[in-house]
């Protein structure tokens, strides 16, 4: 088997200081092998989100290393870390965090902007991964004009149009009701059918159930790392 | 193939578009602040303008000397007139315009319709133009009549509305002290009055030499040569060096020693001057601060609009730097939007500027002045202004962790 595709050694974030200092994430250590599906649970405030910025370099632990494809992040600069983000993770958020104003294929695109050295075919690679997640036919939807669920795929779809090595997950069902939850869930896993190594936060039991590796997080610690043989 | 510059300005124009209601209000803010700052600059500096207009007038750059007859020193010294070679020498000095000089009294003047109390000036060629009078109908007295003392006369035009109502003055006859003169010339009304409030078109001129031998020669004033003379400078600038050169004239002339007191005074207009000068400096200082106002408001109204969507704004960076923007591509965008939008607005702003400022220019007759400077000041008081106001908060926003710019709710 080859190397881990993420090493998490001691991964610290401490927020504020004194009195008001708080570790929301304390000393966590893991690896990530390429393929894998990995759920991150753990009560609200347990430091899923604070350890799901970390692997997405959308923030820097206090303390401990974070190495991905090989790299330890702390030893990368600004500007190395923003291709990082463009290139090796696809970040999907809780909330969407779609631009209001833009088409969906506008959105799916944004992430191809900041390319270095840029695809030639920017629009056909969105619109392939729009139709990926099935929305061919609403391309030129602002986000207002789509449902919650829809709006999580076009979400999904800019995650992936760079061709990321990891999809990050952040809650992404956490905004949607159980049907369409289950829509989202389908697709990530035929996404990590296809290869595409997936991490995902969740609080329902039941999206954890389906995934093959669970990680519990208390009190910014890891309590159970539970690798399931799926194929039983 | 694709252009970068292009792909960028395309960007940022598709961003501004896509928040009408945000671009217009801040396109208004700086199209008024340019407008603003675009008009008070343009009517201030044509006022400024007109001021120097008038400090450039004849009657601004007029000096005129007259023997002293007054004070203590008349007392122990006979009055003396000036000589026609003081005039001569005085009329070859540098940055003289022009300078005349003549006698002159007031007589009751006598045509057929009726008799006219009017000042009567001996004068020489040079006296139209040191008093910018110019001829409305017939000839000037030239160096002809001058030599051959002729009994001929230009008449002014309220002279020659009394005298000769109705009728066209040239060719006709006045009787002056019994003395018949021939009209040969009328002069164009001047309009107004002088500074002494005297009305300035009523007088009668006649040759200086006719004048001496015929008319003035049983006057009180019999015996003086050039009773006044009045020069008139190329520019406000040679002014004092003038004055400095008559005084020396007037002192080798008359033979004074450097400790006495001059028996001839220089009048000049340097009190004007002085006043022109006051009100040029007010009017400067009240368009500064006309600027300077329309300035701060505009810019204010530009930064309340772009600092109200900084929150936005920073999510969206947030957003951009979690997609993989480099910080030079965030600065990049903003730099460009903030640009174009005050580039396009600058634009609008002078055009409008400019046909406001002529609007007002017509209905006020005001004058306008349209300057580099001025275009460059208020364009580029807009461009500091749009970028400052457009551009600090996204490069603020641009230093943080994506996750902190994406909390900013
Ligand atoms: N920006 C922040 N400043 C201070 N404390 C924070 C901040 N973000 C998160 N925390 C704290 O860190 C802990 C973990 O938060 P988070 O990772 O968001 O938990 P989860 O995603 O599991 O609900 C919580 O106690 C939370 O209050
Ligand atoms: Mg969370």
């Amino acid at each position: 088997m080859a190397g881990p595709l993420i090493s998490v050694r001691n991964a610290t974030r401490i927020y504020g200081k004194g009195e008001a200092r708080v570790a929301a994430l304390d000393g966590v250590s893991f690896d990530i092998y390429p393929g894998e599906f990995v759920a991150i649970i753990g009560a609200s405030g347990s430091g899923k989100s604070t350890l799901m910025n970390l692997l997405g370099a959308l923030d820097k632990p206090t303390d401990g290393e974070i190495t991905i494809s090989g790299q330890a992040l702390s030893k990368r600069s600004q500007r190395q870390l923003a291709d990082f983000r463009n290139k090796i993770v696809g970040f999907v958020f809780q909330q969407f965090q779609l631009m209001p104003r833009k088409s969906a294929l506008k959105n799916v695109m944004m992430p191809l902007q900041f390319r270095r050295p840029r695809f030639s075919d920017e629009k056909e690679r969105a619109t392939q991964r729009l139709n990926d997640v099935g929305l061919g036919d609403r391309m030129d939807h602002k986000p207002t004009q789509l449902s919650g669920g829809q709006q999580q795929r076009v979400a999904i779809a800019r995650a992936l149009v760079g061709e990321p090595e990891i999809l990050l997950a952040d809650e992404p069902t956490g905004a949607l009701d159980s049907k369409t939850s289950e829509d989202i869930m389908a697709l990530l896993h035929q996404l990590n059918d296809n290869g595409q190594t997936v991490i995902i936060i969740t609080h329902d039991p039941e999206v954890a159930d389906a995934a093959k590796r669970v990680i519990t997080l208390r009190d910014g610690k890891i309590i159970s790392d539970q690798t399931r043989d799926m194929a039983a | 193939m694709r252009i970068p510059g292009v792909a960028i300005i395309t960007s940022a124009l598709g961003s501004l578009i896509e928040r009408p209601f945000r671009t217009a209000l801040t396109m208004l803010g700086i199209i008024f602040g340019v407008i603003a700052v675009f008009v008070s600059l343009s009517l201030g500096e044509g006022g400024k303008e007109r001021i120097r207009e008038n400090l450039d007038s004849v009657s601004a750059r007029t000096i005129s000397i007259s023997p002293n007859w007054t004070g203590r020193s008349s007392r122990q010294r006979p009055w003396r007139p000036f000589t026609e070679n003081d005039l001569l020498e005085i009329q070859s000095l540098n940055g003289v315009y022009a300078a005349t000089g003549g006698l002159d009294s007031t007589y009751t003047v006598v045509s057929e319709a009726s008799d006219w109390s009017t000042n009567v000036r001996g004068i020489d060629t040079s006296y139209l133009k040191a008093q910018e009078l110019v001829m409305d109908r017939g000839i000037p007295i030239s160096d002809f009549e001058i030599q051959a003392k002729s009994a001929v006369a230009v008449i002014g035009s309220s002279a020659a509305r009394s005298l000769f109502p109705n009728q066209d003055p040239v060719g006709q006859r006045v009787k002056i002290e019994n003395i018949p003169f021939r009209i040969i010339g009328l002069t164009k009304e001047k309009g107004g009055e002088s500074w002494r409030g005297r009305d300035e078109d009523n007088f009668i001129l006649i040759p200086r030499t006719t004048g001496r031998a015929r008319l003035f020669g049983d006057h009180r004033l019999a015996r003086q040569q050039v009773r006044s003379i009045t020069i008139v400078g190329e520019n406000q600038g040679v002014l004092k060096q003038i004055e400095d050169d008559i005084d020396r004239i007037m002192r080798r002339s008359r033979g004074l020693t450097p400790d006495e007191p001059p028996d001839y005074r220089i009048f000049n207009f340097s009190a004007n001057r002085q006043a022109f000068a006051d009100t040029m400096r007010t009017v400067s200082l009240v368009i500064l601060a006309l600027g300077g106002v329309s300035l701060i408001v505009g810019g204010v109204g530009v930064m309340n609009i772009m600092l109200a969507n900084v929150t936005e704004r920073t999510r969206e960076i947030g957003l951009r730097k979690a997609l993989g923007a480099r910080r030079s591509d965030i600065l990049l965008q903003f730099l460009t939007e903030a640009i174009l939008l005050t580039v396009i607005s600058g634009i609008i702003g002078l055009i409008l500027g400019y046909f406001i400022s002529q609007t007002v220019a017509d209905m006020d007759q005001m004058k306008i002045k349209y300057s580099w400077t001025v275009i460059m000041l208020a364009f580029g008081a807009s461009f500091v202004t749009g970028i400052i106001s457009g551009f600090i908060p996204a490069f603020n926003a641009s230093r943080l962790d994506p996750v902190e710019a994406l909390r900013n709710e």
